[in-house]
């Protein structure tokens, strides 16, 4: 029975939104496969963890027999990318087999039964619905998500805190030793509402956004979230659990201000960063008027120093930073210059963007 | 060709006991059993005697930890429940366990063998292997002068067994206890050996000792003649050739002098069972002491713990464990509560439970490069999550 003649590309490209949230090891072998669903011109594909879903829906699938049926995700993005593009592909069903035909290529996969495949339900109920542009949204997101925790037993730091309110639209991650926080406007007034998103459902946003003015629609209700934007329908669960209080952890008058090239400084951390310590990837700054001095040295001792010139007016400090936290914040602003205000040795660092009071990014030193 | 190994295994005499008849001298010749929580702590009287508890008294569900010569005359044995035990000894005395007195004594007579033999490795709070290969004494006088020196350092009595291998040193030391030492070479394995029981070989249990019986095999020089063909049908190609092995008294394992323990585990019995829910706050001030309490063992021991996991015993003795791993080795007990925590969301907790256990491995030494040194990350002082 043919199901569908389509172009490769037209496969390809909603497979690979989708496929991103399938785990390679699975309890559930179901949840390694990819639901392919054509009805009329409409193809669906969806794909799921359990905690995160998404879907995607192109018109003009061509023609075909109405299907719902799932196979190996992987596998089908393998083949299809081993294929060249623009090469007419057509998928066969028999017996539970589907074939994947392309010129002289064939391939006969595995399948499971549409109906054993686990959706997830959005919520129904009060929602609390706003809108930006996906450009917007994916820089807010770049600004903040370096800093979220991976597998923290604090689970609700393994995500990232969204706040909407208002016209405002505030995200906050922490891992603790670390925490970034970005503001954006939002179209629209939106009820106080905090959710937090689960690392994995941040990292796949920021993955499928793009650059365009084009909007992503938001709608939070109850322990899940649903993310519209294009073709894609993305919904997740939510962490449960309360995010800390993090006003009182952003520094208030630290007296000390720096200004520095963001590009400079940025690559002047990056060539201490290769004798740093690989453990502990500790780096001490020297601060002096109009100067700048890191310093870097390994477990072999070896030793590297660079040194940039700075809008610097106030008394000296030496301060000691894991360095790969300094290079995420400069690596995920995309201004000239960059803002430090520090204080002690041993207290945290804040970072702002000139004229911007959206941005904000505290790093805690260390004693080195 | 090599010199033969010499090898001794010293295991102290019914060692918690002992310990606490150093302390309650009046105990000596009676039966006396180890088990339970301090409220069986003998109580001082007006005169200066003491009152005991008794075995009869108990209601409960602990099992008894060890007893001295007397009770298990009486055929009270460790790992018995108390309450079966008061039936076949009510009049035995009831002490409460006390790890930190056993501690302090295992380290004093370790101590005191290292005095004249520095190749030990420790098996344990009240049993040491002693590699004596590099020492020219003679066996027996040696034997005695260890035996001597622990008594001098103690006051308690062990029982030696020195042999070319572990596997015998482990057998003989049993074979003379109380106060014993035994000394024999591989050309004794007939006569001393091979009459022995096959379950007195450390290594075979209860199962193999049953499914080798139904082989018609008893003893241990059975097990020598027995058809290595048919014991590799019944147990397997490995296990075959070790029994095969150990029935000749061959064993080749080496004294290991420094070993790092794999995990340090607290875990307690209730005294009822309890439910997560009614008996939440119960719970909770147990579940917290036992994190307080491994973080100490830790840090007495000077290891950091990168897993933290925990051991849950339904009411219907069904077992469960669950760990996690942490970002960095901990040692600080509201770290491992913290862990531990996070291990109990992922059980189920709609029955009642019996146990609770906190288990810290994948250890490595809190050395001090690591700790005072090392460089150190600041925290954000995050609250209220």
């Amino acid at each position: 029975m043919l199901l569908l003649t389509t172009s490769r590309d037209e496969l390809l490209a909603p497979l690979q939104s989708v496929s991103g949230i399938v785990e390679k090891r699975h309890t559930l072998p179901i949840l390694s496969n990819v639901l392919i669903e054509k009805r009329g011109g409409a193809l669906t594909l969806l794909a799921t963890d359990i905690e995160i879903q998404i879907r995607t829906t192109t018109e003009g699938a061509g023609t075909g027999e109405e299907i719902a049926i799932t196979v190996a995700a992987r596998k089908l993005q393998d083949i299809l990318r081993a294929m060249p593009e623009g090469t007419e592909v057509s998928l066969v069903l028999d017996d539970k087999r589907l074939t994947l035909k392309a010129g002289k290529s064939r391939f006969a996969l595995q399948t499971l039964p549409a109906g054993d495949y686990p959706r997830m339900q959005f919520n129904e109920g009060a929602a609390v619905e706003f809108s930006l542009s996906q450009k917007a949204f994916k820089k807010q997101l770049t600004q903040v998500a370096y800093a979220m925790a991976a597998q923290d037993v604090r689970y609700y730091l393994n995500g990232l805190l969204m706040v909407a309110d208002g016209s405002e639209l505030r995200m906050v991650a922490t891992d603790g030793h670390r925490l970034a926080l970005a503001t954006t406007e939002l179209q629209g007034d939106a009820p106080h509402t905090e959710v937090i998103l689960p690392r994995k459902t941040v990292l796949e946003l920021a993955r499928q956004l793009s650059d365009s003015d084009d909007p992503v629609s938001i709608t939070l209700i109850g322990n899940q979230a649903r993310f519209q934007f294009g073709p894609i329908e993305l919904i997740t669960k939510l962490i449960d659990g309360k995010f800390p209080d993090y006003d009182r952890v952003i520094p208030q008058g630290n007296p000390k201000l720096v200004k520095a090239h963001r590009q400079a400084l940025l690559q002047a951390l990056q060539r201490a960063a290769i004798l740093t310590n690989e453990k502990f990837r500790g780096l001490r700054v020297l601060l002096e008027a109009g100067s700048l001095k890191v310093l870097s040295s390994n477990a072999e001792q070896e030793e590297a120093q660079d040194e940039l010139e700075v809008d610097y007016s106030g008394d000296s400090l030496e301060i000691g930073f894991n360095v790969s936290y300094l290079l995420d914040v400069l690596n995920n602003v995309g201004t000239e210059e960059v803002e430090i205000h520090l204080n002690e040795p041993m207290s945290s660092a804040l970072f702002t963007l000139p004229g911007n009071s959206n941005f904000k990014a505290v790093v805690m030193p260390m004693r080195i | 060709m090599t010199r033969p190994r010499r090898v001794a295994h010293l295991d102290m005499d019914a060692f918690y006991a002992s310990v606490e008849l150093l302390r309650y001298p009046e105990l000596r010749g009676q039966a006396v059993v180890i088990g339970g929580g301090r409220d069986r702590e003998p109580e001082l009287l007006a005169d200066g005697s003491r009152r005991f508890a008794r075995l009869r008294d108990y209601v409960g569900r602990g099992v008894i930890t060890t007893s001295t010569y007397e009770a298990r005359a009486l055929g009270v044995f460790s790992a018995m429940g108390m309450m079966k035990a008061a039936q076949l000894a009510p009049d035995a005395v009831l002490l409460p366990v006390d790890f930190d007195a056993y501690r302090h004594y295992s380290r004093l007579f370790k101590a005191a063998v290292a005095s004249i033999a520095p190749q030990i490795e420790d098996r344990g709070i009240d049993e040491i292997y002693i590699d004596l290969s590099g020492l020219d004494e003679e066996s027996l006088p040696l034997a005695q002068r260890i035996k001597q020196a622990v008594r001098e350092a103690t006051g308690l009595s062990c029982s030696i067994g020195i042999t070319p291998n572990k596997l015998l040193s482990k057998i003989c030391s049993d074979l003379e206890k109380p106060d014993g030492i035994t000394i024999l070479g591989m050309e004794d394995i007939a006569q001393r050996i091979w009459p022995l029981p096959v379950r007195k070989i450390n290594g075979i249990g209860p199962k193999a000792t049953e499914k080798l019986a139904a082989l018609g095999i008893n003893t241990i020089g059975e097990l020598a003649q027995a058809d290595t063909a048919l014991l590799q049908d019944q147990f397997g190609r490995t296990y075959a050739i070790w029994l095969n092995e150990v029935a000749h008294g061959i064993d080749e394992r080496a004294i290991v002098t420094r070993s790092e323990p794999r995990s340090i585990s607290r875990e307690t019995t209730f005294e009822r069972d309890l439910h997560a829910r009614h008996d939440r706050d119960t719970l909770s001030t147990i579940f917290t002491s036992l994190c307080t309490r491994l973080a100490e063992d830790l840090q007495r021991k000077a290891y950091v713990s990168r897993t933290i996991g925990i051991k849950l015993r339904y009411e219907d003795f069904r077992s469960v464990t669950r760990d996690l791993t942490l970002p960095v080795a901990t040692a600080d007990a509201a770290t491992i509560r913290r862990a531990a925590g996070e291990c109990l969301r992922r059980v189920p907790l709609e029955k009642r439970l019996r146990l609770l256990g906190v288990r810290a491995s994948g250890l490595s030494p809190a050395s001090e490069s690591e700790t005072d040194n090392a460089p150190s990350q600041g925290e954000l002082p995050l609250r209220g999550g």
